[in-house]
């Protein structure tokens, strides 16, 4: 009766993963291109004015957000990657938003 | 009167369940927040400020201590952690929540430890 | 609308323009004077030893430290990589002249050729290329070594770092204290939030220097460098130094020898005309 159940409550949960794969991934999949392009927008904005933060893309952070993020996609978890791209885009636009504040930084006595 | 009973009832109570709510911080909490505030990657907190129990503190900023009455109101010392530079736009005391150094979460958990101190 | 555009526009050059930028002259003196006033018992030169001029105990280490230097070796090393030919016969004084003593101090200087700051290391790598050799790694071994040894040799000369009235020299210097004063990174921190306005205080265990003097000493060698080094090497230049602070306050690094690098160490060193060169230095 056990083993019943677990191989019962397995395949629905394998049918459930199938149906969010089989018809949700277009849409998350698009989400997903929509995001990257912002983000990688939004990178390419912050670095233009040296305002770029550590952990988005730079070889030696151990976040990475925005690799990270495109690694998650190509292995399928578009919500992970998406979670990722949401934190590179807010990094970025934070970097440039600070780096326009800090224009007129100087000796302050 | 009767009226202003009325009124204030559902207030006071409120009120009432509001301040238990507020105060009763659970000793996890505390730790939880103690834990995020000593972690240098998190709060980091001992970077600059003397914290009673912390090994080798900074004193770029003040020690945190007896901080209820230094901040009787909760939200301001919240609002301190969460952007100090909303309030001193030179400080160095990173902006823990504008910059999400720490999740709206963290930023609690943290108050509520500090708070206590 | 137009009318309101101009007229806001000219509002604003009005405004930038009698934010008038400060001479270079004026800046260091005024740079100078602060930390003089900060720390009234400091000799000038002294600024130069970091930390060290800043706290009783932690000098009394350092001095036992600095019996048997640990960078002595590497100015050894560096001695010897000044003295070996290339394989085409010439050596490095076919760039920098014969008398070693005499190369640290003309860095970093303005290029009126190149239009650009130029640096040590930018020098060091030139010739190796001219020379059909392999230009050193930026940060540390052998580029670190023999800037070990010309530093060693110069001791005692004192920084002089020339601001040329070239509109293109005064712009790389403003980019250079610009970089020393804007707040950057997720922790929303400038160089001079912890070297201007803290200097003396402590962060966690470290004691923090004063930007004045912070590159007489370059390159260095550090215990936290030696640590993390297989074969026990600590030294270090200036850049990865920069590189450390950057990163420590989660801004992106920028590469060593990039503009925005030579820029800073441009008006950083400038900042410290006049103090003596002490290369190579120690530190924790
Ligand atoms: C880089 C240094 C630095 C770090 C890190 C830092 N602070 Fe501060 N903090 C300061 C300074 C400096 C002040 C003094 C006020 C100012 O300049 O903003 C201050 C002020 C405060 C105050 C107000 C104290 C008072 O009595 O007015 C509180 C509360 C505080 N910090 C809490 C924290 C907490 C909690 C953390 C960790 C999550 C933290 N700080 C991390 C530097 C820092
Ligand atoms: C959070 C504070 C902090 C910030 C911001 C910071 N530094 Fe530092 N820096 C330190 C500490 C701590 C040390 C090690 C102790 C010392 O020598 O001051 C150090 C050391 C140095 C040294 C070596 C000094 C020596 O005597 O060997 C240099 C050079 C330096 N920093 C430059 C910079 C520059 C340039 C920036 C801006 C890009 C910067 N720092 C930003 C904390 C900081």
């Amino acid at each position: 009766m056990k083993k019943l159940l677990t191989a019962f409550s397995l395949t629905l949960l394998i049918a459930g993963c199938n149906a969010t794969t089989a018809e949700k991934p277009t849409s998350l999949q698009a989400q997903y291109e929509v995001a990257l392009k912002n983000a990688q927008a939004a990178v390419e904005k912050a670095a233009a004015v040296d305002g770029e933060w550590r952990d988005i893309r730079w070889k030696k952070s151990k976040k990475r957000y925005l690799p990270s993020a495109i690694k998650a996609a190509e292995a399928g978890d578009y919500k992970k990657a998406l979670e990722l791209l949401e934190i590179a885009t807010f990094q970025a636009e934070a970097g440039y938003k600070q780096a326009m504040e800090q224009k007129n930084a100087g000796p302050r006595f | 009167m009767t009226k202003l009973t009325k009124r204030l009832g559902p207030t006071a109570l409120a009120l009432c369940i509001g301040l238990v709510l507020s105060t009763q911080v659970s000793a996890a909490d505390l730790e939880a927040g103690k834990k995020i505030a000593f972690d240098r990657s998190k709060g980091n907190c001992l970077t600059c400020h003397h914290i009673d129990g912390g090994t080798l503190p900074g004193n770029i900023g003040p020690p945190l201590i007896a901080m209820k009455s230094r901040f009787p109101d909760k939200d301001k010392l919240r609002a301190q952690i969460w952007d100090a530079t909303a309030i001193n736009p030179h400080s160095i005391m990173p902006p823990l929540g504008r910059h999400r150094i720490l999740s709206e979460k963290e930023i609690d958990l943290v108050t509520d430890y500090i708070y206590s101190l | 609308m137009k009318k309101i555009l101009t007229l806001l526009l000219s509002a604003g050059l009005v405004a930038t323009a009698t934010q008038a930028v400060s001479s270079p002259e004026e800046d260091l003196e005024k740079f100078r004077i602060y930390y003089e006033q900060r720390f009234p018992g400091v000799q000038l030169d002294d600024f130069g030893n970091g930390p060290y001029a800043l706290d009783v105990n932690k000098r009394l280490q350092w001095e036992s430290m600095e019996e048997f230097p640990p960078y002595e070796d590497y100015v050894d090393k560096g001695r010897e990589i000044w003295e070996t030919p290339f394989k085409n016969g010439k050596s490095f004084a076919s760039c920098f002249g014969k008398d070693p003593s005499k190369v640290r101090v003309k860095y970093p200087h303005w290029d009126s050729k190149t239009q650009q700051v130029v640096t040590l290391e930018g020098d060091i790598n030139k010739c190796l290329k001219e020379n059909g050799e392999k230009p050193f790694g930026w940060k540390k071994g052998k580029i670190a070594h023999l800037g070990a040894f010309l530093g060693y040799e110069a001791r005692g000369q004192r920084i002089n770092v020339v601001i040329p009235d070239d509109p293109k020299a005064l712009e790389a210097y403003e980019e250079g204290k610009h970089f020393y004063y804007a707040k950057r990174g997720q922790l929303n921190l400038a160089c001079a939030d912890c070297h201007v306005q803290y200097p003396g205080h402590r962060v966690r265990g470290q004691l923090l220097s004063t930007g004045l003097g912070q590159t007489t000493h370059f390159p260095v060698f550090r215990a936290k460098w030696q640590k993390a080094a297989a074969n026990g090497d600590g030294m270090g230049t200036l850049h990865r130094r920069y590189g450390g602070c950057n990163g420590q306050v989660r801004a992106r690094p920028f590469k060593a020898q990039s503009r925005q690098y030579r820029n800073l160490e441009f008006f950083h060193t400038y900042m410290s005309n006049g103090l003596e060169i002490n290369a190579p230095g120690y530190r924790e």
